[in-house]
């Protein structure tokens, strides 16, 4: 970081770094008058409060005017504030499930950043002989891809960004050259993307869904149900977005056996697993099998902790290593998200939010996943995907439910279109990290973007009509 | 009635004699004797005892002091006794006047004992002998703060200036300053100005600004024509004239300053210096050090008071034109302030002499160190690199 002098006309400058105050009294005021206010029929005098605090994180959440964590904070702190409910209730949603299975998973990412495990599988992944340029966007792509299946997709970007840094430099490529750079950056950011969706360990986003759904007494989905459902986007998606990038953009080289050898030398200069590699490996085996085929029955977040105890039980990472590497508040931000949603279905406001303004306007459940899907994966281009969750998914979930529809439904609609943002630097970390190489211009990302985003959304309507019913999912 | 400015200009000139009965010591230990003539203008003389020109004598009459103006009428001043603070010392030992001077308002330090008066061995009035000062012993940032505090319990102070001395590096001297700066900023509630040399890249004009100092003098030698001509002359005095001119819109209105030396160069020359200076919004500090009486440059000196009351007039009306805030200049008691240009002038100064009053109370003060905090933390911002 350097330091910057904002030169701006000072009251342009107070305005930019201050607005938030009033927006923060305004907030304060609203719940202050909110808490004094008869509530509408048919609305309980804690349904409607609770709807009140619902709306004031939403537009903390919605416009950023605190950070995620602190919003999920306040999330549990007002209820009880605002006499919803008793404090010891309230600060009940920080043990629920997801929460900690999500911890766990973290704390597992974080251990194979650390140990060099990672790297390792992307270089496996990425390297082999005499590839042609077309090749070597395929294995970016799949190397990323393959990874988020089994880690948050932001930390294989984070891994991953190096690597393609090192093939850049290996080819001499600049920033503002020719295409094929461009190409190797999309690859990994979408490849996370598209990895990212395809099972429960690609992002906190679906745990947190699967969290507000379980927390709401809805049910839950399993880690296999989860990935059997959105398997058919991922396909689909992947293989597009390869097309796409080898076709969109002009391939401006005609070979690639340098970045081959640079990528050979990376190898060769990480030498032999070490043994507790090894360990990692088989740890992370078994706990995918784990929330493959127990996860139902001892639960995610046992076998997440479980293995984060035997991480430190054979000592293969230290707890100092770890406490940086781990998104800590995040876990504060779904205690709260799961907190107020499953407020606002127990107190019923989410029912009689749902039944007053939203329900008369859509004519068919399909209508309701149409736009549920379409209004995430807008939204979620713009703001932090896990607060789209937070925002859309309670909403989402009282309408399937007032539509009589399972509404697991929406947690898979909402779910998958929540990670699939591709243009914006502010829409995931991994998209944000290509820009950063100074390789992307958004005017040159626009076009494939918004193309990606329509195959996605096409995507994802596609297999709610005729994957899941055949998994039993029934709009 | 006495033109005061005309009057500071030639006690700074002539110095002043002693007369009979007056307190010892009379001067501060570097030589200089404080006195305050009415409209709350101070200036500090040296003493002319032998010299043959000085028609003021210093008179006490009672519990008043007078100067005493041959053939003219006599001036009430008040005499400021030297600090007594100066012969303190810090828990290190060191006498505070071996660290520090003050001046008016503002104390006057040079951590590094270097300037180049300094290291030639000549005796500069500004801030006292230099020669004395670089033969003091090395002082702490803590002795630093430690003596400001000792003078703060005597006396306000509102700036701490710091001087970075003779520096040839990139950054103008900021580095070196930098330890000394975040002391004083954790310790004391008063504002920094650093004497620097413009740097070669504007980056480190923000980082000036954002480690705490509220005012910067640049030392530009392009003006000063008894320097050997530089290679790349043209292209250094571009530089050199960028650099203020950045600064200028990164600092408070009025707080880059740049000192042009008066009477080296014909006045004309200094009259173009100070118009180069103003449309870069800095603000020349017109400093006026005749040779003393006596010595052979003093007979070749053409600058008398009387020539150079235009430049003072000039500059003031010229800083009025631009609104340009003539505040920051503290240097008062040993220099005519770009301010008191107004006594040449028929441009009113209502408003800058009330903003200086209200400057001087309690509140004033407070508020003026608050805005200018609060300036910094809403403009320094943290960037990613590249
Ligand atoms: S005023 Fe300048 S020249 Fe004089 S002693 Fe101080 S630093 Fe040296």
């Amino acid at each position: 970081m350097k330091i910057k002098i904002d030169t701006r006309p000072l009251w342009i400058v107070l305005l930019s770094r201050w607005w938030r105050f009033p927006v923060y009294v305004l907030l304060g005021y609203f719940l202050y008058r909110s808490y004094g206010l008869t509530p509408p029929t048919g609305l309980t005098i804690e349904g409607f409060r609770a709807l009140m605090v619902f709306l004031t994180c939403l537009i903390l959440w919605v416009f950023h005017l605190l950070p995620l964590p602190i919003t999920g904070l306040f999330a549990l702190v007002a209820p009880p504030l605002m006499g919803v409910m008793s404090v010891k209730q309230a600060f009940t949603f920080f043990g629920s499930e997801p929460v900690f299975f999500i911890l766990g998973v973290f704390i597992l990412a974080a251990a194979l950043l650390k140990s060099g495990l990672s790297t390792r599988l992307a270089l496996r992944l990425l390297r082999s002989s005499a590839k042609s340029p077309k090749r070597l966007i395929l294995q970016v792509m799949f190397a990323s891809a393959l990874l988020s299946f089994i880690m948050s997709e932001h930390a294989v970007a984070a891994m991953m960004f190096p690597l393609v840094v090192i093939i850049t430099q290996a080819l001499q490529f600049q920033p503002q050259g020719g295409s094929y750079g461009r190409i190797l950056f999309l690859a990994m950011a979408w490849g996370c993307v598209v990895g990212g969706i395809a099972t429960m360990l690609g992002g906190g986003r679906v745990p947190l869904a699967v969290g507000i759904l379980q927390e709401s007494g809805f049910g839950t989905i399993t880690f296999l149900e989860w990935s059997r459902a959105v398997f058919p986007i991922v396909l689909v998606l992947f293989a597009f977005c390869y097309v796409l990038l080898t076709r969109y953009y002009p391939i401006d080289v005609d070979s690639v056996e340098e970045a081959d050898k640079t990528l050979a030398e990376q190898v060769a200069k990480l030498g032999r697993p070490l043994l507790e590699e090894h360990f990692l490996g088989l740890l992370l085996v078994g706990a995918v099998l784990g929330w493959m085929f127990l996860g139902h029955r001892i639960g995610m977040a046992t076998i997440s902790i479980l293995a984060v105890v035997l991480l430190f039980m054979f000592r293969v990472v230290s707890w100092e290593d770890l406490q940086e590497n781990v998104e800590w508040g995040i876990i504060l931000m779904y205690g709260g998200a799961i907190g107020i949603s499953s407020i606002l279905n127990s107190t019923g406001a989410g029912l009689w939010l749902a039944h007053t303004y939203v329900v008369p306007h859509l004519h068919s459940p399909w209508i309701l996943i149409a736009v549920l899907s379409l209004a995430t994966i807008l939204l979620t281009e713009a703001m932090s995907n896990s607060a789209v969750v937070a925002v859309l998914l309670p909403i989402g979930m009282s309408v399937a439910k007032s539509f009589g529809l399972d509404p697991k439904v929406t947690v898979f609609a909402v779910g998958t279109a929540s990670g699939l943002a591709y243009a914006l630097p502010m829409s995931t970390p991994s998209v944000a990290l290509a820009y950063s190489s100074g390789y992307l211009r958004l005017k040159e990302v626009v076009v494939p973007a918004a193309i990606m985003v329509a195959v996605s959304y096409g995507a994802l309507l596609l297999t709610a009509k005729f994957w899941w019913p055949l998994l039993g999912i029934r709009i | 009635m006495e033109n005061l400015g005309l009057l500071k200009l030639q006690l700074l000139y002539y110095g002043i004699r002693a007369g009979e009965g007056l307190p010892s010591p009379l001067a501060n230990p570097f030589g200089l004797v404080h006195l305050v003539l009415p409209d709350k203008t101070p200036v500090s003389v040296h003493r002319n005892d032998n010299g043959r020109e000085s028609p003021f004598t210093l008179k006490k009459d009672g519990a008043r002091f007078h100067l005493d103006i041959a053939d003219r009428e006599c001036v009430p001043v008040k005499w400021t006794p030297p600090l007594t603070c100066y012969q303190k010392k810090t828990s290190s030992g060191l006498p505070v006047a071996d660290i520090l001077t003050v001046h008016g308002d503002f104390i006057a330090v040079h951590p590094s004992h270097a300037c180049r008066f300094g290291q030639s061995g000549l005796s500069c009035r500004y801030c006292g002998s230099s020669k004395e000062l670089s033969q003091h012993p090395p002082f702490t940032p803590r002795d630093l703060v430690e003596a400001v505090q000792i003078v703060l319990k005597e006396k306000r102070c509102d700036l701490v200036a710091l001087s970075s001395g003779r520096v040839d590096t990139d950054d103008g001297g900021v580095e070196k300053l930098a330890m000394w700066v975040a002391e004083i900023r954790k310790h004391l509630n008063v504002l920094i100005s650093l004497d620097l040399v413009p740097p070669a890249s504007n980056d480190w004009i923000d980082q000036t600004y954002a480690m705490g100092v509220d005012a910067v003098y640049y030392d530009t030698d392009f003006f000063n024509p008894n320097d050997e001509p530089k290679k790349d002359f043209e292209k250094h005095k571009t530089r050199q004239l960028e650099a203020l001119e950045y600064a200028g819109k990164i600092f408070p209105t009025g707080a880059v300053l740049s000192h042009l030396v008066v009477g080296l160069e014909p006045l004309e020359e200094t009259k173009k210096s100070i118009d180069l200076l103003i449309d870069r919004g800095v603000v020349p500090v017109l400093t006026y050090f005749p040779p003393y009486d006596g010595s052979s440059l003093r007979a070749r000196w053409t600058a008398t008071p009387e020539a150079i009351v235009p430049l003072y007039a000039h500059l003031y009306e010229r800083l009025v034109r631009t609104h340009i805030n003539p505040q920051w200049v503290q240097q008062y008691d040993v220099v005519l302030t770009p301010l008191e240009g107004r006594f040449f002038s028929e441009q009113s100064a209502r408003y800058h002499l009330k903003l200086k009053h209200f400057y001087e109370t309690g509140f004033g003060r407070a508020l003026r160190f608050g805005l200018a905090g609060l300036r910094r933390h809403l403009r320094v911002r943290e960037v990613p690199r590249g």
